[in-house]
């Protein structure tokens, strides 16, 4: 057993940790305010490679794998959460071009994606449906070599940004569920405002309108009737992202509570003196390395998948326990801080409203622990 | 045209833990000194437009070897290290005698750069040292480098003054941190570095004897001060408190 990174590893993950205290932190809470992030900052990410590491170099990807993915990625989202989900989104909706598109499909949406010129969406959500394909009502219609697409999706992040979009309809001929690859913006696309919502801001939900979209034949991503596949594939992935997002969060939490424990004095002493403040720091070290490698064993588990449904237990499980613990990570913060900890003069305050996101988001938490049961016990 | 930069590898300052008033160095990452990147950075900048190649030299323990990758991803172009277990605590005249030799064993130097100290101990020595073990001009404090033919010409930035200097090329330059903000290497450099060219010598390769070191380190450890707590209720009475510390109004 080896719990080591390789050197590469250990780089990627100081850059991106040197990029994000640079960059990112300090306009942090300017994106929580705004609920906008600074086009300079996509720009730069795009610039380190850190929206194509996980994909092949011949599709203008890092080739260095889920594992380094998650190292990066926990770095960035430390410094804000709605970058980090923007990340996280663009790469579960390229995982699955990169997993089930044919050769010129990935020849031609990759590596622009890859070097963050485009920013993927994934859009199986609809106002009337959770996860459930049964209830899917976007349509694609067949005329000629092409599909005419119509439907609502809803909750979809970054389709603000140009770039392919992974949109689910029903196929009309077979009445099965089919993933076709769109380019935002086309004739036909339109979009909603960004939800406003409770916490990673910065990190845009918007519902996408798709009325008479006509893409050609050729962009079915896989075949006809694969949607499902693909959306348990890539939401498997997809929590891969979520998950190092949230332990990115934890970071966070933890590093502010340690500091303002040694900071914040009473009695002419530092609250860390105290024994409520140990126990709080304590609990929130054993919390955030228990998640740390659980996440970082899911990024070793997503480049090493032996059986694709072992894997989608892992990475529910993963996704479940970490987004609950980082939960208790941020309210425990809180608790170091007393009041202040409420205030948004504080980063915690922050931290604590991104970490309630994480349990509704790619899957609540009860429907994580179904997934896990199911396949422990078969049935 | 060579240009050399020299780097040393030190442990990562931020994750150095103080145990009874003690720097513990086990398990820390290893890295490159912060003004060390600077030199890079500055080598980096002097190279575009030209044909120039960018030698990155550097002696230490073996794990130099993986080190110096960080380096080579942002610009250099090869690297020329001379290892050895013994050089993890050589002290600076030994350190400088190795890279002088190291240096004599390249072609084509113009120009030999150095951070102005050293990440870990900032001894600040090895430039000076290594310009007059190879007899070769030295300038220090440098905050601007431009380079036309075989000539630098560089600003000197010192306490009260600024000095605009021009030295004739080859010279060693030791640059200070604001010279320039060091690029944050992407993925794919990084991990393309481990693929650049790496000429590893031992000391035997140099034959170089380093002898007995003549320093010994009795402790390191950051100076002690005590707060004097003084509470001021005006700005009037902060300003007199700072007046009689001599700390304003000098």
């Amino acid at each position: 057993m080896n719990f080591s990174f390789t050197k590469e590893q250990e780089l990627i993950q100081r850059m991106a940790k040197e990029y994000a205290e640079k960059n990112i932190d300090p306009v942090a809470q300017q994106i929580d305010i705004e609920n906008q992030i600074p086009a300079e900052i996509i720009e730069g990410l795009g610039e380190l490679d850190l929206f194509g590491i996980p994909f092949s170099d011949e599709y203008g990807g890092a080739g260095s794998g889920y594992a380094t993915y998650v190292l990066a990625m926990e770095q960035i989202a430390a410094a804000s959460s709605g970058v980090g989900m923007i990340i996280s989104a663009h790469t579960l909706g390229l995982g699955a071009i990169d997993a089930f598109g044919n050769e010129e499909q990935k020849k031609k949406y990759m590596p622009k994606s890859c070097k963050g010129e485009h920013i993927v969406s994934f859009a199986f959500t609809e106002p009337g449906t959770g996860s459930d394909p049964k209830q899917i009502t976007s349509t694609a219609r067949k005329e000629g070599d092409y599909y005419i697409l119509n439907g609502t999706k809803r909750f979809i992040t970054n389709a603000g940004y140009p770039g392919p979009i992974v949109f689910f309809a029903k196929e009309e001929e077979s009445g099965r569920v089919t993933g076709f690859i769109v380019e935002k913006f086309c004739e036909g696309y339109s979009i909603s405002e960004p939800w406003e919502k409770l916490g990673m801001h910065g990190g845009p939900l918007l519902d996408v309108y798709l009325k008479d979209v006509k893409v050609p034949a050729e962009n079915i991503l896989g075949a006809i009737g694969q949607g499902y596949p693909i959306l348990q594939y890539a939401i498997s992935y997809g929590k891969v992202g979520v998950s190092s997002a949230a332990l990115g969060g934890a970071l966070a939490a933890f590093n502010e509570a340690v500091k303002y424990a040694k900071e914040k004095t009473h009695r002419d002493q530092p609250i860390a003196k105290f024994q409520s403040t140990k126990l709080n720091i304590a609990t929130i070290a054993e919390k955030y390395e228990a998640i740390r490698w659980l996440t970082y064993r899911l990024g070793y588990l997503a480049d090493n998948v032996k059986d694709p449904v072992q894997f989608a237990k892992d990475a529910a499980l993963t996704k479940d326990f970490v987004c609950e613990q980082i939960v208790d990570i941020c309210k425990l913060a809180v608790s170091v801080h007393g009041s202040y900890g409420l205030m948004k003069d504080y980063k915690v305050e922050r931290l604590w409203r991104d970490a309630i996101m994480g349990l509704q988001i790619e899957g609540v938490s009860d429907m994580q622990k179904m997934i896990v049961a199911g396949v422990i016990l078969g049935m | 045209m060579n240009i050399v930069v020299a780097m040393k590898q030190i442990p990562d300052l931020q994750q150095i833990r103080i145990r009874n008033r003690q720097p513990v160095f086990d398990d820390v990452p290893l890295t490159i000194g912060d003004i060390d990147k600077n030199a890079l950075e500055a080598a980096v900048n002097l190279k575009e437009g030209t044909d120039a190649n960018i030698i990155v030299l550097s002696a230490g323990n073996e794990d130099v070897e993986d080190t110096i990758k960080e380096a080579l991803a942002a610009g250099a172009d090869e690297a020329f290290l001379i290892l050895d277990d013994d050089l993890e605590d050589a002290e600076s005249s030994q350190i400088a005698t190795i890279l002088a030799a190291g240096l004599k064993k390249m072609d084509d130097v113009s120009l030999i750069l150095f951070g102005e100290g050293s990440g870990d101990n900032y001894s600040g020595q090895v430039g000076s040292r290594v310009a007059e073990l190879m007899d070769l001009p030295q300038v220090g404090y440098v905050s601007t480098i431009e380079v036309n033919g075989n000539v630098a010409k560089v600003t000197r930035s010192l306490e009260d003054v600024e000095e605009v200097i021009e030295v004739e090329l080859p010279a060693v330059i030791s640059v200070m941190a604001g010279i320039n903000e060091p690029r944050i290497p992407s993925v794919t450099q990084i991990l393309k570095a481990g693929k650049k060219p790496k000429e590893v010598l031992e000391l035997d390769d140099i034959e170089i004897d380093l002898g007995a070191a003549t320093i010994e380190t009795n402790s390191n450890l950051a100076p002690e001060s005590d707060r004097k707590k003084i509470v001021v209720k005006s700005v009037d009475e902060l300003v007199e408190k700072l007046t009689a510390e001599n700390l304003i109004g000098r």
